[in-house]
């Protein structure tokens, strides 16, 4: 199998997310609820236990009128790819309803294999994991809008971004239908990517040369992904996750914001 | 732990004082007496849990359950052209049509054709009312799985009854089988309740995909062939050791298969 | 034989033994692992055939076309169109969660009539033909009586098939009481038409402007068509540049190249100021100026009165000094501002607060207008446009029976058209005044259709005696909205996904547009199209009434009306005049003079000089009761149209925004002296006082407190409704002198602790 990721033929599929862009109007929040069957609850504003696969978070500079400044940053499952696979979840699933697919570069939740020991939520530094402390209940009716693409979750799971990755599936069909195996770049998309009507969000296979998402952060992959555009940066960086979701930002302060640390804490430096 | 010690030590001497009083002491006299009943009663109760478990159980957990057609595939299979993609096929998208719809069916039978009573009742309930017919079906999988027919069939050129069994030779509906518990086919565990199999399409668990997937590693041309680098497959009792673990994300993800 | 204990156990034993050499413990096992991760009650939605349909959004005023993702009959995604003109396959939440409104709670699923009390919430299930029979009774009756001008109709558009079919009804019927609900477009139109002499809305041609000036809009918080201008705004990243002014930090503030705080409601001095700087530093546009517009230099008006050109109006008083003074901006901010704006190649200046649902002083608008004449980007690529309305509703006259001639006589209840406000055409802001002082006449009956009068107008406390003054309120929703739960009787609409209606004209698109809405799946309850209950209700009137009606049913009215585009309409999902260009400069004025007119002539006759004296539109309140001033402000996940928010958009509310069911509102930590972040405190207006939190933000100008539209909903379901406060419950409306409408753009607070 190794040798098949030397020939280039495994994907490694990302994200880039163009701040400058967002406007955090949240059609990417909600493109992706109603993608994959998210449930929705009375009160959604306690928002530890309020299930966003993509959440905006919002930065601001902390300073004082009129120098106030504020960026919207969505946030989605990172598929940290870490060291080799060893995504910071994925290492300490006991029930392995986790784990991260070379062929795609997607971190995998499987719903019926999680028993909801919620180590992985411990485990990931970006908050995508959510836990679903009830039973989902769409009022009568609603379920009539439900996915058949994705499977309805129950009370005690852990659940998170996939990347979409049915859509992965169904464009793979479609493909052997037509007697392909490759897909084309703009035949698997997120549906936070289609439905963003800033256009802020690129997604595609950070593997491959000619697609958008590699021309915009020019990867260096030898280097554990980071970024070679000055402007892009990914969170927590320093960490050594690393995450396959990159942001470009014009502003000093956000990129800064993105690696956030401690004032007296040493920078690492990764070689 | 020492006074838990002394307390199971305390119970396991009482519980012997009780056997050695409780015991009359004419039977212990007997030749053949109590280990005589002891053993008779041993084998009772042995044999009636193998009745139960090989013989009642089965019967107690699936519910039989008509088909609301008797439907033959024979008769059909000889009045198409493309075999069984004739009536399953695939759509446009490559998404598989599964079990016909109505739309389908109408396109010959909008009148009764023959004289089988079957397709009168199926024209006359169904067809005239506009009205899908609520086909039991025997392979349907739980939610959780994703299973891609354009994958194994056209791509991995495996046939139909590789995994549905010789089914278009079939000139009746078997009664389908609910497991009550589960709500699922008898199919998918498998018509011999120990869940042993003869043929590939006896058993539609997980581990026979994986073995169909572990074998055809073994044939590189295969594997070449299969539309995923599938040739390991998590067995769902194992927690692998963690030299394993590297081994085993390197190679497939639980996700191809689970949605 | 005696079964001793010994035995008994044995037979356990060897029960226990069978039992493990049978299937069972091992079968059940694999089974109830199987239940447990498989839930019964966990629904499996079902897998089928998957097909599109396209068709168009009518949920705002931003009309985008949609992509609707089925399974078999089931509507389970929607997803932008791609191409279509106005979003090209963007969407905005409020859009991707329409399958929420079709599937959801807060659906209609009948004709109802009230039983209980108004707004009570007890109602009966009555039969169309029922409930028609009974609108029809009263409106008879009340026509019989020589008072069908006490009918009204409050609807959110007099654009489309629907709409006219609304407004002919009432014509033939007898009442002159149209009104469409308030929105920017009426300043913009009542703007275009004092300034150009022509009916039509303002186009903006953003996509081709590189220096966008706004003055408070909500470019990107969901101004005009949403999705187009996030578009445009993306789209300007490196090409062109985008200024904000405005008091907040707002999304549009924050993404914008320079944002201006300004002291709320002088943003026409400022206007007027950077004409100063434009015109003192001649970087104005001589050709447009000199030869197609009038009012520039000094004039006299036919009976030989001498007024002041705009020019020397401009350079007398709104000098740098005198505007920084008024709008807290410096005077090198203002001069640096004007100088780029001019000598941008193309600059546009915009207005309209916010999401613009709300309109504004005329002064502002026409201020900012003539910033554009300046730089003569009227008509012209990258400008603003004068976009006439698209003409394919080509209806034979009606004929009037002497009631309905007599009835159409009458003044109009909100004073729009008449001796005091000409120029306007509806003025909803005036409705409640109107009503609950009975000066004109009494209304007598309601139909409100899509519309949620009684949530999105200002001062809610004087709606709802409105309402409650109005002894027979008809409401058309589809949902159970405020307006609906107020309502006597309800005769619900499909929702957007199940019917058949064009939906012209995006807001500020600067081509004529017509989209259209198709059936996505069949209606899901006993709901009928407005336009066929309509129809149905002339049609019981019989006489001219119904001859004004000629259709079977909407549909075929619909069909007739596109003619020949009806095919393309069905195809394509919209119609575009693509060679529309606005009129060249010599015909694209008829103005009296038959130019731009920086002031209107016959404006000039009654109304001296709208920029004369530039007076901020005032708040309401005494400053000393009430030293904060609070204002409102608009964002994309806060749907405050009348429509709310669906459980999908609430869910995305940050809890800076909503914690609980406490709305928080924005104070600056200089204001918010004494309150830490999250503490409760009570916010009173001279309209009331509620419960808030406060969410501490540098981002707003010291003094003001900022609230978000869109909450405090009492009506929908338990997602929505009791979360927060209505803005409007705070705050009255304040009548702009010269046109009537709604002016206000905030009031005077005060913040105490809990």
């Amino acid at each position: 199998m190794k040798e098949e990721h030397k020939h280039g033929k495994a994907s490694k599929f990302g994200m880039v997310i163009d701040l400058d862009k967002c406007t955090g109007c949240g059609s990417c929040m909600v493109a992706c609820m109603s993608e994959n069957n998210v449930p929705f609850k009375k009160d959604e504003t306690n928002k530890l236990d309020s299930i966003t696969w993509l959440r905006i978070y919002k930065l601001t500079n902390g300073k004082k009128f009129p120098e106030t400044d504020i960026c919207y940053i969505p946030r989605p499952c990172m598929q940290c790819e870490g060291d080799h696979g060893h995504s910071p979840c994925v290492s300490v699933c006991p029930a392995t309803a986790t784990d991260y697919n070379h062929e795609t570069g997607i971190v995998s939740q499987i719903y019926t294999r999680c028993f909801g020991c919620r180590y992985c939520m411990a485990a990931c530094p970006y908050h995508a994991r959510y836990f679903n402390w009830w039973d989902p209940v769409w009022p009568d009716g609603m379920e009539k809008y439900l996915s058949p693409n994705v499977s309805p979750r129950m009370r005690g799971v852990v659940e998170k971004c996939s990347f979409c990755f049915h859509r992965y599936q169904l464009a793979k069909n479609k493909a052997y239908a037509q007697g392909r195996r490759e897909l084309k770049e703009d035949e698997y998309q997120t549906a936070c990517t289609q439905a963003c009507p800033a256009g802020a969000i690129t997604f595609g296979d950070l593997n491959n040369s000619h697609h958008a998402v590699y021309k915009l952060v020019k990867p260096d992959n030898k280097h554990g992904g980071r970024p070679r555009n000055p402007n892009a940066f990914r969170l927590l960086e320093r960490l050594g996750t690393n995450p396959k979701v990159y942001y470009l930002s014009s502003r000093e302060w956000v990129r800064r914001a993105g690696d956030n640390y401690i004032k007296d804490e040493v920078k690492k430096e990764h070689h | 732990m020492s006074t838990l010690d002394e307390k199971a030590k305390e119970a396991s001497t009482e519980a012997v004082d009780e056997v050695e009083t409780v015991l009359p002491p004419k039977e212990k006299k007997q030749d053949n007496g109590p280990w005589g009943y002891i053993i008779l009663f041993f084998i009772i109760g042995f044999a009636a849990s193998l009745v139960i478990g090989w013989g009642i159980f089965p019967k107690l957990l699936y519910s039989q359950k008509k088909q609301p057609i008797d439907f033959n595939h024979v008769i059909h299979v000889e009045a198409v052209e493309e075999g069984c993609e004739s009536c399953h096929f695939f759509r446009e998208d490559g998404s598989f049509s599964g079990v016909p719809k109505l739309v389908q069916c109408v396109d010959c039978h909008e009148e009764v054709m023959g004289e089988d009573p079957n397709e009168v009742k199926f024209v006359e309930e169904y067809v005239a009312k506009g009205q899908e017919v609520p086909w039991l079906v025997y392979s349907k999988q739980p939610d959780c799985v994703f299973f891609s027919h354009i994958a194994h069939v056209k791509m991995g050129k495996i046939e139909c009854d590789t995994c549905h069994g010789h089914i278009g030779e079939s000139t009746h509906s078997r009664v389908y089988e609910e497991n009550r518990f589960t709500g699922y086919s008898r199919d998918i565990w498998g018509k011999n309740i120990a869940g042993l199999k003869k043929n590939t399409w006896d058993r539609m668990k997980m581990d026979d995909c994986a073995e169909c997937h572990a074998e055809n590693k073994a044939v590189p041309k295969t594997v070449e062939r299969l539309p995923w680098p599938i040739s390991w497959m998590p067995r769902p009792y194992e927690k692998p050791t963690s030299s394993q673990v590297r081994t085993q994300i390197d190679k497939d993800a639980c996700f191809v298969c689970h949605k | 034989m005696k079964v001793c204990r010994r035995s008994f156990l044995s037979l356990v034993i060897g029960g226990a033994a069978g039992t493990t050499l049978s299937p069972l413990p091992w079968k059940l096992m694999d089974d109830s692992s199987i239940w447990t991760q498989m839930w019964p009650w966990t629904p499996v939605p079902e897998d089928g055939e998957v097909s599109y349909v396209n068709t168009v959004c009518s949920l705002c005023p931003g009309g985008c076309g949609l992509t609707v993702r089925k399974i078999n009959e089931r509507a389970i995604k929607i997803e932008g169109m791609k191409a279509y003109p106005v979003n090209d396959g963007g969407v905005c939440l409020l859009g991707l969660s329409g399958l929420q409104l079709l599937y959801g709670p807060t659906r209609v699923k009948t004709p109802l009539k009230r039983v209980g009390a108004r707004g009570e919430g007890r109602w009966e299930k009555i039969s169309w033909e029922d409930a028609i029979s009974e609108v029809v009774k009263k409106l008879a009756d009340l026509r019989a009586k020589g008072l069908s001008h006490t009918v009204g109709c409050i609807s959110d558009s007099d654009r489309g098939t629907v709409a006219h079919l609304l407004g002919r009804f009432l014509t033939v019927y007898g009442s002159p009481n149209f009104i469409r609900t308030p929105s920017m477009q009426d300043s913009y139109e009542q703007t275009m038409h004092l300034m150009h002499g022509v009916q039509a809305s303002a186009g903006f041609d953003v996509e081709n402007a590189d220096f966008i000036l706004s003055f408070g809009s909500g470019l990107i918080d969901g101004w005009g068509s949403p999705v187009r201008m996030f578009k445009v705004n993306s789209a300007l990243k490196g090409k062109g540049k985008l200024v904000q002014v405005e008091p907040r930090l707002s999304n549009t503030a924050a993404k914008s190249d320079k944002w201006i705080p300004i002291k709320p409601g002088t943003e026409a001095a400022l206007a007027l100021g950077l004409a100063h700087v434009i015109i003192k530093e001649s970087l104005y546009n001589r050709d447009f100026v000199n030869n197609y517009s009038f009012g520039f230099n000094d004039w006299t008006d036919d009976r030989g009165r001498s007024h002041k050109g705009f020019k020397k109006l401009v350079l007398d008083e709104y000098g740098p000094d005198d505007v920084a003074e008024i709008t807290g901006i410096s005077d090198s901010t203002i001069i640096a501002l004007a100088r780029s704006f001019a000598r941008a190649s193309k600059p546009l200046a915009v207005c309209g607060r916010g999401q613009g649902n709300t309109p504004g002083g005329l002064s502002e608008f026409m201020a900012v207008h003539a910033l554009n004449a300046l730089v003569g980007n009227i008509n012209k690529k990258g400008g603003v446009w004068a976009v006439p309305d698209p003409d394919y509703i080509r209806w034979p006259e009606v004929e009037m029976d002497i009631n309905a001639a007599k009835g159409m006589q009458a003044n109009r209840i909100d004073g729009a058209g008449g001796k005091t406000y000409p120029d306007s055409r509806y003025l909803l802001n005036r409705f409640p005044e109107a009503v609950n002082s009975g000066k004109e006449y009494p209304m007598k009956a309601l139909f409100v259709v899509g519309a949620n009068p009684v949530y999105t107008i200002p001062d809610s406390k004087a709606v709802k005696e409105a309402f409650d003054k109005i002894p027979f309120v008809v409401s058309f929703s589809s949902y159970m909205d405020e307006t609906a739960a107020n309502a006597d009787l309800i005769l619900p609409n499909h929702v957007f996904l199940e019917r058949y209606e064009d939906v012209p004209m995006p807001a500020g698109l600067q081509k004529p547009i017509v989209g259209f809405s198709k059936p996505v799946v069949k209606p899901q309850f006993n709901t009928r199209h407005v336009g066929d209950v309509i129809i149905q209700i002339a049609k019981s009137f019989g006489g001219v009434i119904a001859d004004a009606f000629p259709w079977d049913n909407y549909e075929a009215c619909l069909q007739k009306t596109l003619g020949n585009k009806w095919n393309a309409l069905n195809k394509e999902g919209f119609w575009l005049d693509s060679n529309f260009m606005a009129k060249g400069w010599k015909r694209a004025f008829s103005t009296p003079s038959g130019k731009f007119e920086f002031f209107s002539r016959a404006f000039a006759a009654k109304n001296e000089n709208l920029f004369q004296q530039f007076r901020p539109v005032e708040p309401e309140g005494d400053e000393g009761r009430f030293p904060l001033i609070l204002i409102p402000y608009d964002y994309m996940r806060l749907a405050s149209g009348c429509i709310g928010d669906p459980p999908f958009a609430i869910k995305t509310v940050e809890d800076t925004v909503l914690k609980g069911d406490d709305i928080l509102v924005e104070v600056n930590p200089k204001s918010g002296r004494g309150f830490r972040e999250g503490d409760q405190a009570i916010l009173s207006t001279p309209k009331g006082a509620v419960k808030v939190r406060v969410h501490l933000f540098d981002g707003i100008m010291p003094g003001l407190v900022a609230m978000p539209r869109g909450l405090g909903h009492t009506a929908y379901d338990e997602y929505l409704a009791d979360k927060g406060i209505n803005f409007n419950e705070l705050i009255g409306p304040v009548e702009d002198p010269a046109s009537g409408l709604d002016a206000a753009w905030g009031i005077r607070a005060k913040l105490t602790r809990a």
